[in-house]
């Protein structure tokens, strides 16, 4: 991965929970293809208990453009399945 | 995307997987048929120990079994891709390895063949990794944590009929990931060559690049075409489930959560639906490239169920439930009956059956009337075993008893086999069915598709060699032990989860022992519900996570053990039907616990240790050292009046079965007179009866107070015997039969079924309807029905009490007439609940001496004292032996009795003291040995001492006798912190023994100053000495001023001094040499020896305690070295002189009489005569052994060195190093040193008890003994002392948890019951105090002095009162004791501490129910927390502070 940001966005997913685009500085971000996905549990006993039921963190690296005539990258996608929240990770190269 | 009508997981590991999955086969196999599966494979790790509980769930659940295993694969030099996980673990492993961990296979078995295959694969995958491991190369090791492992060759040994799934784990999959098609293609090619049934497994459980990798795998399997399978490699049945599996997976590498030994987990190897399972292929498929990728998820799915159909199991055919497997080593079915019916019939002949003699007769049966008796029962027992097809288990247990008998191993049957005729005829049972109205329908029948069981119980520290026996005799290839799962409890799971998530280890282990031995998942409920819990700080936040994750793991096996008494006995194809490895023990172990043997049809014979019988055997064999006369225990009479009488009198302390509180209250009140009354006893003390209330009926129709009661008329007979209630299961095969006519065959059918859940609803039609076809009247029908359905299960069956009441007869009879080598044999063996200590003051009681352990004397283990041993030259226990002569049968008061020798003298004293006349209310009736016995004694053996090993004790028993402590130490060759072990309690006194002050003994007790006279207050007025004592010289009037003043004093001074006390003593006028004893510490003395002498106290040993502390804390503060060392000065004596309180020393040794005798007549006078005297104090000897040891440094587990001039008797005196420690050249031990080293290093008191040394707090706070307990009101408000012997949370009728204790209190035991309501404030103290100080109720249950028991409300740890009271007098005393808690920690507990006077109306039974309870069908309640153990340590461990840190010693 080339860049790692860790940011919160704002993301639409289908109905299988993958996502269709995504929000970013401003801009929006039309998924193309989903590359990768996978899922790993969170270091859940860190945590104060008590434990999600799920303490699942989805992961998807996404194919995305910001729209017509921009240059499609790559997109690592996080999303944590207990709070609900999506993060962009970082930005493949 | 297709949906595909079936999926069936191939891959799927449970709970037996240990410590890997967390679902139960039963879970697994509902689950599956829920989501409409056809079938389900169970493949665990490394073992097939869920096989036949998966085949049952999976009967039960209507879908068809698979069974595999999942076993970690070893590869020619190591993994062929080296993936970083595994080739991290290669490097461990070492380069010389031909073997390297290259990851996991799966396999499945098709048909019986496979079935066999796969038992003989994993047998020998356990075999290997056993031996591998044991090599010098010691590289084969699996990828796992020392697991067993297969290689691919030795799978193609084994692969007729499996089929081997090579999937993410294997060496394939591996090389796939690692992006090695090339060796991925070649490691495929070689399975396929050497193994006919290879399929590639698919897994994608959604981890980073797993679809990826999926999907080359699968490539991979449609490039070469191989057939490829979908599975999900199951661990847990839903995705919740994967933080308990990630906890597993740090517990199983025993590294924290986070380690990146751990692999991630996402979840997803949960039970999946078959939809997501037609998505995970078509995932895959989509991820592929090639040709075919549009049909690969729909063939994936139907290879895997093509796969699934080739191997689903038929239970009967091809794993053989339902068919039985008897040994054939008997021929035919036919041969077998043959022979079984001759040897039968030959023994009804010879009449070699107990009816068959007048005295077993039932009254008024003639001879010949009791023959035919026998052959109608022979007849009808024949007839069952040959509708059963059982006649060859009969022979081969009766060929396996004989043979355990031929070793000289005692055997008894125990179950419900006694009822068997058969089993009697064949010399199985010493029980005749006859004799006691037993029935074979209990045992065995026609009708019940189960097989029967024969116990047979043995010696239990012989009971390995039984096992041997049995191997020998028919075979591993026949036999094989079976194994049963330790499974996660409360503490253990505690301890893993905490490990997991890295709490310290200190902490984990306070936490998990705060909680009793408790279900896993009942620990949250633990910590509210139980008071000495509630009140720890275990409640915490931080806690609450490690709690919530322990929960999960309630129950999963754990740990793979040897069950304690199952064998299996088979044919031989025993090893194709199960997998066996070996366990710690070396015995081939089966992975069938005792209900898979069952459903396996492998017939089990149990063959458990009992204690009980070890000490029997032990005792029986001192007899005949002893006396010369064998006794066959067998052939004794069973109706000796004076054992019976002693039972009546619950004179039964170490007796089988009867020597609980509650059974010797029981045994008073039933008064058993014969055997029959003794399977009584046995069948009543149960929960069943205890909690159906027959007890009450049944003792008051025996005594006559009032008629048997009989439902009917017709169920007379069968009730007769126990007066109209119902106690046997017998009795209740007999009603359901004449009350329905079904038969005993069915009725026992009936009863087992009413021990099920819903039982008794689905029965009651059927038994009613029955019923009133036979005209009885419905009111009788009902309310008998009413009665049977209450004792449902509960009941007792009465073949297996009067197999039972056999060794209970036999050991009470043993205590009666040969109380010594009883004794010895219970001592020795342990086989009761009572600690050793209880055992050793009841053995005194009984008129048997204790002697202390002698280098010279001592064996292994307890014995029993020849007269001939009992003589020791010069000894003074020898006179008083001898001169004591025969004692008359009952006509000894415990007065003469007691004061008879030495070792008793200070007990005697203290009884005589202490309670004056009541000790005689204790010892009437005691009979202690029969008429024309001479007194009895027993010897502490070597075995006892803290940390001798067998080695040690066999090389000093070889080596007897010793004529020095040089000879010992050169001979022995024992470790120095034993030699300093056996020197400090007493070992060489004997051998020391020839001069003036000759007998250790006689110093000790006679001499030493233990007389609680000496701390006589106005309060106890029953503390008297008797004017005879010599040792009780007018009390000195220093005395007093010197406790009252002892607040004021530094503790560490005050505990100083022996000096102070005796300088400022009224000194006698015949002590002329005041100063003498100081010149005697002044002798020249090389200091690096002394130096020796004190270091070797403590450095390698757990310090005895007893010196350091009184050289520490009581010398360092007058002088800085030990005064022995340097000269007093004069100026730190002086200025404690100037102190106008001497201090006194708390306890009794302190008290200043003894050190007075003792250094008047023992270190004055050796002051002044040094040169003649020839007695080494125990100190001195604990220097010269730093001094042998100085000399011979070498280790000492070698052999003896080749030349040791100084070997040998005689050397010592010669060599000059007697001269460095000279003889009387230290301070022998007190007697509070002397109990205190006994304590800790033999775990009980000889020289005497540790009561004493609180007598003076006990007799200040007017406690009452046990006693004099029958004297008490019920109701009265009394206080007791005591040393903690047993605590015990048994079933109680009223669903509480009622917690009871015993207290040994020198004379007695207290029994104490402690109700919920009181437990918040005592259990903590209660558990965890060893001397305890108990405020309670009397509580009178009935009559006569047995049955009264003292509810407590109020505990206190008695050291710590004493040290207030050591510091402020009585009136501290009691102004803590108002305060509430007393003892370690009380402090942060004081504050919510109800106060005495707040108690008063809550103590009555029931006052706060517990929050849950079980509830039994027959509305028995019981508390969760019943039978579980208290939280803390052993019991039988004293605590290493017993009282106060400073006895008062008397340090010279």
């Amino acid at each position: 991965m080339g860049r790692v940001y860790g940011e919160p966005i704002e993301v639409l997913t289908k109905e299988d929970g993958d996502p269709v685009s995504f929000a970013w500085r401003g801009r929006r971000y039309t998924v193309i293809s989903v590359q990768e996905y996978w899922i790993v549990n969170r270091d859940w006993w860190r945590e104060p208990a008590p434990f999600p039921e799920r303490p699942e963190l989805r992961f998807w690296r996404v194919e995305a453009s910001a729209g017509q005539g921009q240059p499609a990258g790559s997109y690592e996608l996080r999303r944590d399945m207990a709070a609900g929240a999506w993060m962009l990770r970082g930005i493949a190269d | 995307m297709p949906a595909p009508a079936q999926f069936t997981h191939l891959h799927v590991a449970s709970s037996y997987s240990l410590r890997y999955g967390t679902a139960t086969p039963a879970a697994l196999a509902v689950r599956a048929a829920d989501l409409g599966m056809p079938a389900l494979a169970l493949t665990d790790r490394d073992g097939l120990y869920g096989a036949f509980k998966h085949v049952q769930a999976c009967a039960d659940a209507g879908i068809k079994p698979l069974l595999g295993a999942d076993l970690a694969l070893l590869s020619p030099g190591g993994a062929t891709p080296r993936t970083p996980r595994v080739s991290r673990r290669a490097g461990q492993s070492g380069a010389a390895g031909q073997y390297g961990p290259a990851g996991r296979v799966t396999l499945l078995a098709a048909g019986q063949r496979g079935w066999a295959s796969l038992c003989r694969l994993v047998s020998a995958a356990h075999d290997a990794s056993v031996s591998a491991t044991g090599t010098a190369t010691g590289t084969v090791r699996a990828a796992d944590d020392d697991v067993p492992a297969v290689t691919l060759e030795l799978i193609a040994e084994h692969a007729s009929g499996l089929v081997v799934l090579l999937g993410p784990a294997s060496d394939v999959g591996q090389a796939v990931a690692a992006r090695r098609p090339d060796l991925a293609r070649r490691a495929l090619d070689r399975w396929r060559y050497l193994v006919p049934g290879v399929a590639v497994e698919i897994v994608d459980h959604l981890d980073h690049k797993s679809t990826f990798r999926a999907a080359r795998l699968a490539e991979l399997a449609r490039d070469t075409r191989v057939p490829a399978v979908l599975t999900n490699a199951v661990r847990y049945l839903d995705p919740v489930g994967s933080m308990a599996a990630q906890v597993l997976d740090a517990a199983r590498h025993l590294v924290p959560l986070g380690s990146p030994r751990l692999v991630p987990h996402n979840g997803r190897a949960f039970l999946a639906s078959q939809e997501d399972m037609a998505a995970t292929a078509a995932r895959v498929a989509a991820a592929m490239t090639g040709p075919g990728t549009a049909s690969a998820a729909i063939g994936l799915l139907a290879e895997t169920e093509e796969v699934a159909r080739r191997c689903a199991l038929d239970p009967a055919l091809d794993l053989g439930v339902g068919t039985r497997h008897l040994p054939e080593t008997k021929g035919t079915a036919y041969d077998q009956y043959k022979e079984l019916r001759d040897r039968c019939e030959h023994a009804i002949l010879h009449g070699r059956y107990r009816t068959a003699g007048a005295a077993s007769r039932p009254r008024g049966v003639s001879r010949l009337r009791a023959a035919q008796t026998a052959r109608d029962r022979l007849e009808h027992e024949l007839d069952i075993i040959a509708r059963t097809g059982m006649a060859a288990y009969f022979l081969t247990v009766a060929d396996v008893a004989d043979r355990i008998r031929e070793a000289g191993i005692r055997c008894a049957i125990r179950g419900s086999g006694a009822g068997s005729f058969v089993n009697h005829l064949l010399g199985i049972s010493a029980i005749d069915p006859l004799e006691h109205d037993l029935l074979m329908e209990r045992f065995l029948s026609p009708i019940r598709g189960t097989l029967p069981d024969i116990d047979l119980d043995v010696e239990s520290a012989r009971r390995l060699d039984a096992y041997r026996i049995i191997f020998d005799a028919y075979g591993a290839e026949r036999t094989a032990c079976v194994c049963m799962m330790e499974t996660y409890r409360a503490r253990s799971a505690i301890r893993d989860v905490a490990a997991a998530m890295s709490l310290p280890p200190d902490e984990i282990g306070a936490i998990a022992k705060a909680f009793p031995h408790i279900r896993a998942k009942h620990i949250t409920a633990a910590l509210t519900e139980l008071p000495e819990l509630r009140r720890s700080r275990l409640n915490g936040a931080q806690l609450e996570a490690v709690f919530g994750i322990a929960q999960q793991l309630d129950g999963l096996p754990r740990h793979v053990a040897m069950h304690p008494c199952g064998v299996l006995l088979s044919d031989r194809t025993l090893l194709d039907r199960t997998a066996v490895q070996r366990s710690a023990e070396g015995f081939p172990l089966s992975q069938l616990d005792k209900d898979d043997a069952e459903i396996a049809g492998v017939i089990k014979l149990d063959v458990l240790g009992v204690r009980m019988q070890s000490a029997m055997a032990h005792a029986l064999t001192e007899i005949n050292r002893a006396t010369g006369n064998p006794i066959d225990i067998d052939a004794i009479p069973r109706d000796d009046e004076a054992t019976y009488a002693m039972i009546q009198r619950s004179e039964t302390i170490g007796c089988f079965q009867i020597e609980s509180p509650g059974q010797r209250e029981l045994v008073k009140k039933l008064a058993p007179r014969d055997v029959a009354d003794l399977i009584v006893d046995i069948s009543l003390f149960r929960p069943g009866p205890v909690n159906s209330d027959m007890i009450g009926p049944f003792l008051r129709a025996r005594h006559g107070l009032a008629e048997p009661r009989y439902p009917h008329e017709k169920l007379v007979e069968a009730l007769r015997e126990t007066g109209g209630v119902v106690v046997f299961h017998e009795q209740v095969l007999r009603i359901i039969d004449v009350m329905t006519g079904c038969g005993l065959a069915e009725a026992d059918l009936v009863r087992r079924h009413l021990s099920a859940e819903g039982g008794p609803e689905r029965t009651a039609p059927w038994f009613h309807a029955q019923a009133l076809a036979r005209d009885f009247d419905p009111v009788t029908v009902e309310r008998v029905w009413q009665v049977v359905a209450a004792f449902g299960g509960f009941g007792f069956c009465k073949a297996h009490a009067a197999a039972f009441a056999i060794p209970v007869y036999q050991s009470a009879w043993l205590r009666r007439h040969h109380p010594a080598a009883f004794y010895a044999g219970v001592l020795t063996h342990d086989p009761g609940m009572y600690p050793k200590r209880v055992i050793i003051a009841d053995a005194r009681l009984s008129g048997v001496e204790l002697f202390p352990v002698d280098i010279n004397a001592s064996s292994a283990d307890w014995t029993v004292v020849l007269p001939e041993d009992a003589t020791p030259a010069g000894s003074p226990r020898a006179t008083s032996l001898a001169a004591a002569g025969p004692v008359p049968d009952g006509s000894v008061s415990g007065r003469t009795r007691l004061g008879r020798s030495p070792a008793n003298h200070s007990l005697a004293r203290w009884f005589l003291e202490s309670t004056g006349p009541l000790q005689a209310l204790r010892f009437t009736g005691r009979k202690p040995s029969a008429p024309g016995v001479s007194p009895q004694a027993i010897r502490c053996p070597l075995r006892e001492v803290k940390g001798i090993s067998e080695a040690e004790i066999a090389r000093i028993v070889a080596g007897q006798p010793y004529t020095s402590l040089r000879d010992f130490w050169n001979r022995a060759r024992v470790s120095r912190p034993v030699a300093e072990r056996l020197v400090l309690i007493g070992a060489f006194d004997s051998l020391y023994a020839s001069g003036p002050t000759a007998s250790p003994c006689a110093s000790g007790s006679a001499a030493s100053p233990y007389s609680p006279a000496a701390h006589r207050s106005p309060e106890s007025p029953n503390l008297r000495v008797p004017p005879s004592s010599p040792e009780a010289p007018p009390h000195p009037p220093v005395r007093s001023p010197a406790s009252a003043s002892w607040l004021s004093s530094e503790s560490s001074v005050s505990s100083v001094s022996p000096e102070p006390v005796w300088l400022s003593a009224p000194v006698p006028a015949d002590i002329s040499g005041v100063p003498a004893p100081l010149e005697v510490r002044q002798l020249p003395v090389s200091p690096p020896t002394l130096e020796s002498s004190l270091s070797s106290v403590s450095p390698e040993a757990p310090r005895p305690s007893v010196l350091p502390p009184s050289s520490e804390s009581s010398l360092s503060p007058v002088s800085p070295a030990p005064l022995w060392l340097s000269p007093p000065a004069p100026a730190d004596i002086s200025g404690v002189l100037a102190s106008p309180e001497a201090p006194q020393p708390p306890m009794s040794p302190p008290a200043s009489e003894p050190s007075l005798s003792l250094i008047s007549s023992e270190q004055l006078a050796l002051g002044s005569r040094t040169p003649s005297l020839s007695r080494p104090s125990r100190r001195d000897l604990l220097a010269r052994v730093g001094v042998l040891a100085r000399q011979s440094p070498t280790t000492r587990l070698g052999p003896p060195p080749a030349l040791d001039l100084f070997a040998g008797a005689g050397a010592e005196a010669a060599d000059g190093m007697a001269d460095l420690v000279p003889a009387g050249q230290l301070r022998d031990l007190d007697l509070s040193e002397r109990v205190e080293a006994e304590l800790e290093i033999l775990g009980f008191e000889v020289s005497q008890h540790v009561l004493n040394f609180y007598a003076e707090l006990i007799a200040g706070l007017s406690v009452v003994r046990s006693a004099e307990l029958a004297d008490r009101e019920n109701g009265e408000t009394i206080l007791v002392a005591g040393v903690k012997v047993a605590t015990q949370t048994p079933a109680v009728r009223s669903g509480q948890r009622i917690i009871f204790a015993s207290l040994d209190d020198a004379i007695g035991l207290v029994d104490l019951a402690f109700f919920e309501s009181v437990q918040d404030r005592c259990a903590a103290r209660l558990f965890g105090s060893w001397l305890l100080l108990v405020r309670g109720r009397v509580r009178r249950a009935g009559a006569g002095p047995m049955a009264v028991t003292v509810n407590g409300y109020e505990c206190w740890d008695l050291p710590a009162l004493d040290e207030i009271r050591v510091a402020g007098g009585m009136a501290a005393v009691r102004t803590a004791m108002a305060a509430g808690d007393v003892g370690p920690g009380a402090h942060q507990t004081l504050q919510d501490q109800p106060s005495a006077t707040t108690y008063a109306a809550d103590e009555t039974a029931g006052a706060d129910e517990p929050a849950r309870t079980v509830i039994f069908a027959n509305g028995f309640v019981l508390s969760p927390y019943a039978e579980t153990g208290a939280p803390g340590g052993n019991l039988k461990t004293p605590p290493r502070t017993l009282w106060h840190a400073s006895p008062g010693s008397t340090a010279s």
